[in-house]
C-alpha cells in the first residue's frame, strides 16, 4: 500500500489511466502496428529467404520497433497537453516536485510499452507462428526493445518542450517519428549509411540477429538491407550496438528533462 | 532546512501576518516591448482574513497570484508567505498553499474522485483519508455520484471541481483565482456559502476577482489593482466612504444629451459628491454620487435633471459598491 501511495507511482498510474481511455491513442499505439503486422504477414510471410525463413521473420523485429517507437508521439502529447493545459503550472503548486514527475512519466511510459511488445509478441510469435530462436533470446529482444522505447520517450518530451501546442507536438513527433523508422529501415529495407544515425536501426538490428539469426553479443552487426540478399556486415560488434542504444536512450532522456525543466520554468 | 526570512523587527512582532508582499513586480517582453504585469506591489495579508484583490481583466491579478503560488519568478522584489520567501522557500510554501486556477485544470479523463484524490496523494495524504475526504468535500459541492469521466460534466460542474480540487489537503493559504468566473448564480451562491465557511476554519484566503459584489460580500479588506499597480486597499465599507458616497443614481438615455446644464445644476446641490459620465453598453449614462436618502434623491432629480433631458432609458438608485471606488480613482468601469 505504501507503494502505491508514492507519488511517482500516482503520477504513472494516473498517465497509464489517461492512456488507456483515449481510444485515439489506442488506435495509434496498438491497433495500428497490429494491422501493420497482419498485413505485412500477408504480404512477406510467404516469400521464403536462402536461410528457409521468411521475408516477414526478417521484418518482424522492424514492426516491433515501430510499434515501440510511437512511444514518441505519446510522450511528446502527454508533456505537451501537461504544459497547454495548465495542469504543470498546477503541478508546479503543489509539492509534487518535477523529479516525480518525470519518474513518473517514464514509469507509465515503460508499462505501456510492455503491454505493446507483449500484443505484439502474441500477434507475432503466438498467432501468426513467426520465427524466434529460443525464449531467452526473445526475453533480450523483449528488453531492447524496451530499452529503445525509453530512448523514444526521451525524445517526445524534447519535441513537447519546443512545442506550443498539443497540435504541434502532434504533428511534429509523428512526423520525426516516421522519418526516422524509414531512414533506419526498420519498416522496409534502407542500405545506406544514413540508417547508422537513426535509433531504431540499432534497436531493430540487435533485436533481429538475437532473435531470428541467433547471434551473440560478439557478432558483428549487419547493414539494414535484405539480410542474406544485400546486407553487409558492419564492423561494430552487437554489444557494442547495445551501448548505442543505451547512449541514445541516456541522452534523450537527460536532454528532454534538461530542455523541458528550461522551456517550462519561468 | 527552510527559508525563514524577516527582514525587519516589526515583521517578527507582528505575529498576524501571514504574508507579506515587498515591491514585487513582474515585466514581461512583448513584441519587444516591456510589459509591467505587476509593478512595485506591497501589501499585508493577515492569517485568517480573506483578502480580495480587485481588478479589471489584465489589471495583473494573475501574473500576482502566479507569483505568489511559485510558478513565476518575480523579476525584482519578494513575498514572504509564513516566513518563507518565494524565491528560496517553494519547498516550504507549495506545502501550506491550494490553489484554484482560473482555468478550469483538470484531467478530463478521470473521474471526479480520481482527480481530487490525485491531488491528495500529491499532499502526501493516504489512500484512505483522500478517499474519505474526497466524498465529502463532493458531496458537499454537489457533484457525488457522477461516475463518468469529468469531460463530460457540465461547465459549471468542472469549476465546482476546480476548486475542490484546490481544497482536499486543507490548505493553511488558499489562492481563489476568480472561483466563480462563469458559474450559473445557484452554483456561485454555493461557492459563497463555502468560502463564508472556510472563513471560520482559520484559511487565510486570497481571492482574485473582477466582481465587485463577490468581493464587497466575502472579503474582509480588498486592494485594488489596475495596471500591475495596487491604487487602493483597505475595508471594503471605508473604501467606499472614502472613494464615493452612500448612494448613486444611475440614469441611463435613449439618445445623447449634452448634459452641461445637467452638471452645472448639480453643482449647486451641496449633497452631490460627485458626478460621472459613462457609456453603458454604447448609451450614455450619468452616474450621481450623493450623501443621503430617498429625500435628497428626490431633490436631484426635481432640481437637476428632470427639467434639464430627454427622455430616460433606464433610471437606477443604489448603494456605493467597489464598481464605483473603482470609477472614482480610474475613471474606468472594472469591466472596461
Amino acid at each position: 500500500m505504501k507503494l502505491l501511495e508514492n507519488k511517482a507511482i500516482q503520477i504513472a498510474i494516473k498517465n497509464f489511466k489517461d492512456k488507456i481511455r483515449h481510444w485515439q491513442y489506442l488506435f495509434f499505439s496498438l491497433l495500428i502496428p497490429i494491422m501493420f503486422t497482419i498485413m505485412f504477414y500477408f504480404m512477406w510471410g510467404t516469400v521464403e529467404t536462402p536461410s528457409g525463413k521468411t521475408a516477414f521473420d526478417y521484418g518482424f523485429p522492424g514492426m516491433i520497433m515501430y510499434a515501440v517507437g510511437i512511444g514518441t508521439m505519446s510522450a511528446a502529447i502527454m508533456f505537451a497537453n501537461e504544459k497547454g493545459s495548465g495542469m504543470l503550472g498546477r503541478l508546479d503548486t503543489m509539492p509534487t516536485g518535477r523529479k516525480n514527475m518525470f519518474l513518473g512519466a517514464l514509469v507509465s511510459e515503460s508499462l505501456f510499452l510492455m503491454l505493446q511488445i507483449v500484443i505484439m509478441f502474441i500477434i507475432g510469435y503466438a498467432i501468426l507462428g513467426l520465427y524466434f530462436e529460443n525464449p531467452l533470446a526473445l526475453l533480450f529482444g523483449f528488453l531492447v526493445a524496451v530499452l529503445f522505447g525509453i530512448s523514444s520517450v526521451g525524445l517526445g518530451i524534447i519535441i513537447a518542450s519546443f512545442s506550443k501546442t498539443v497540435e504541434i507536438a502532434n504533428a511534429f513527433s509523428l512526423l520525426l517519428f516516421m522519418l526516422l523508422i524509414f531512414l533506419s529501415g526498420s519498416l522496409v529495407p534502407f542500405d545506406s549509411p544514413i540508417v547508422f544515425f537513426t535509433p531504431p536501426y540499432w534497436a531493430k538490428q540487435i533485436f533481429l540477429q538475437f532473435t531470428v539469426m541467433g547471434h551473440g553479443l560478439g557478432d558483428n552487426l549487419y547493414s539494414s538491407s535484405f539480410i542474406g540478399t544485400g546486407a553487409e556486415i558492419v564492423d561494430i560488434p552487437i554489444w557494442g550496438g547495445l551501448i548505442i542504444v543505451f547512449a541514445y536512450t541516456i541522452a534523450f532522456i537527460i536532454l528532454g528533462i534538461i530542455v523541458f525543466q528550461k522551456k517550462t520554468k519561468f | 532546512m527552510s527559508n525563514v526570512i524577516f527582514k525587519d523587527e516589526n515583521q517578527i512582532k507582528d505575529d498576524s501576518i501571514i504574508i507579506e508582499i515587498q515591491d514585487l513586480k513582474k515585466h514581461f517582453l512583448e513584441k519587444k516591448q516591456k510589459v509591467k504585469a505587476v509593478d512595485g506591489v506591497s501589501l499585508k495579508i493577515k492569517k485568517g482574513e480573506l483578502y480580495s484583490i480587485l481588478g479589471p481583466n489584465g489589471a495583473g491579478k494573475t501574473t500576482l497570484v502566479r507569483m505568489l503560488t511559485t510558478v513565476l519568478t518575480p523579476t525584482s522584489g519578494d513575498a514572504i508567505i509564513k516566513g518563507h520567501s518565494i524565491l528560496t522557500g517553494k519547498k516550504e510554501i507549495v506545502k501550506l498553499i491550494g490553489v484554484c486556477p482560473q482555468d478550469i485544470v483538470i484531467y478530463d479523463v478521470l473521474k471526479a474522485e480520481e482527480n481530487i484524490e490525485f491531488v491528495a496523494y500529491m499532499h502526501g495524504i493516504s489512500r484512505k483519508e483522500a478517499k474519505e475526504k474526497a466524498k465529502i468535500l463532493l458531496e458537499k459541492f454537489g457533484i457525488a455520484g457522477r461516475k463518468s469521466w469529468s469531460k463530460h460534466f457540465s461547465g459549471g460542474m468542472k469549476r465546482r471541481l476546480n476548486l475542490v480540487m484546490s481544497l482536499i489537503f486543507d490548505p493553511k493559504i488558499l489562492f481563489l483565482d476568480e472561483p466563480t468566473a462563469g458559474l450559473d448564480p445557484q452554483a456561485r451562491r454555493l461557492v459563497w456559502d463555502f468560502i463564508e465557511d472556510l472563513k471560520n476554519k482559520d484559511i487565510t484566503i486570497i481571492l482574485m476577482t473582477h466582481d465587485m459584489v463577490e468581493a464587497d460580500t466575502l472579503s474582509n479588506r480588498v486592494a485594488i489593482i489596475d495596471h500591475g499597480k495596487i491604487i487602493a486597499q483597505g475595508i471594503p465599507s471605508e473604501l467606499k466612504e472614502k472613494y464615493g458616497s452612500d448612494n448613486v443614481l444611475e440614469i441611463t438615455f435613449f439618445e445623447q444629451n449634452d448634459l452641461n446644464i445637467v452638471k452645472n445644476s448639480l453643482e449647486t446641490i451641496s449633497f452631490v459628491a460627485n458626478w460621472k459620465e459613462i457609456s453603458r453598453k454604447g448609451k450614455q449614462t450619468l452616474l450621481i454620487s450623493f450623501q443621503g436618502g430617498l429625500k435628497n434623491l428626490v431633490q436631484i432629480l426635481s432640481q437637476g435633471i428632470i427639467e434639464n433631458i430627454n427622455e430616460v432609458e433606464n433610471m437606477k438608485f443604489r448603494q456605493n459598491s467597489l464598481e464605483d471606488v473603482f470609477l472614482n480613482l480610474t475613471g474606468r468601469k472594472l469591466r472596461d
